[in-house]
């Protein structure tokens, strides 16, 4: 069993030099400064990006006209060690509400020394977006989707670093 | 709602599906033991059997007389690289916007800081 569930994970780890507590802070108070914009769930590209700071706090985005997109809960919430959140958008994008159906996001901030995070981020339990399956393969066959929001993401990463 | 509306998000998600899709998740199953497990008739699962199958993501093989379905690896491998385009860019992302907040290298940049 843990063989086949294992691999439904998406681990990623990456070392920042600054202190834990600010990675927190930017990672949650700060997402919409760095998150890729094209990968908005609302109709309207967001304006900021909410995780509220509590267990069962939501997790949303809001665009320019106030309207609010709700991404998910928080799960776990340690600062400035962990956060952990649900992610409700199979692969059709469709948000659904109940957690059974959700996977989970965790993401750990690690000390490595005064300047130095290490931050690691597991997505698990994504066999439970299975049924919008045939709605990815239809995504990712159309070259549409994830080639304009790649590109539209190294537009801003060229923008941030001129 | 929908960011991407050329996607073909024509049938909404069928609960039955994505459960008969996690159980197989977890290991190995015959048509009468998914049945067995969920409040529907074994024609049903072999219908969303054969909708899993045809999308990739479940392979099936003969044991005797006994069918047996699996995740087959490409159906976990295509999920996997779904959720793969959405954390690559955005820790990316993530270690860009931090390298405006490192010390040694603010001055040099003219780092946007928004408090």
């Amino acid at each position: 069993m843990a063989n086949t569930v294992d691999e439904m994970v998406v681990r990623k780890s990456i070392r920042v030099a600054v202190p834990a507590p600010l990675a927190f802070s930017v990672f949650v108070e700060q997402m919409e400064t760095w998150w890729p914009p094209a990968h908005h769930i609302g109709g309207e590209p967001f304006e900021a990006i909410f995780v509220e700071p509590r267990q069962g706090g939501r997790w949303y985005e809001r665009d320019a006209k106030g309207v609010e997109c709700q991404w998910g809960y928080v799960l776990a919430w340690e600062p400035p060690h962990r956060v952990t959140l649900s992610w409700h958008l199979g692969p059709d994008w469709k948000f659904d509400p109940e957690l059974a159906k959700a996977s989970e996001i965790e993401i750990r901030f690690t000390s490595e020394g005064p300047l130095t995070t290490l931050v690691e981020l597991e997505h698990s339990a994504l066999e439970r977006h299975g049924a919008g399956y045939q709605q990815l393969h239809a995504m990712l066959d159309s070259p549409d989707a994830w080639e304009a929001t790649l590109s539209a993401f190294a537009k801003r990463t060229a923008e941030v670093e001129a | 709602m929908d960011t991407y509306p050329q996607a073909g998000l024509d049938a909404p998600g069928d609960s039955t599906r994505m459960a008969i899709f996690e159980k197989l998740g977890n290991r190995p199953m015959a048509v009468h033991e998914l049945a067995a497990s969920l409040p529907v008739s074994r024609p049903a699962v072999s219908q969303h059997l054969r909708v899993l199958k045809e999308a990739g993501l479940v392979a099936d093989h003969k044991i005797r007389t006994r069918r047996v379905y699996r995740m087959s690896p490409q159906g976990i491998a295509r999920l996997r690289a779904h959720f793969e385009e959405i954390w690559e860019p955005a820790m990316r992302g993530f270690e860009s916007r931090l390298e405006e907040e490192n010390p040694k290298k603010t001055g040099e940049k003219h780092g946007k800081h928004r408090r």
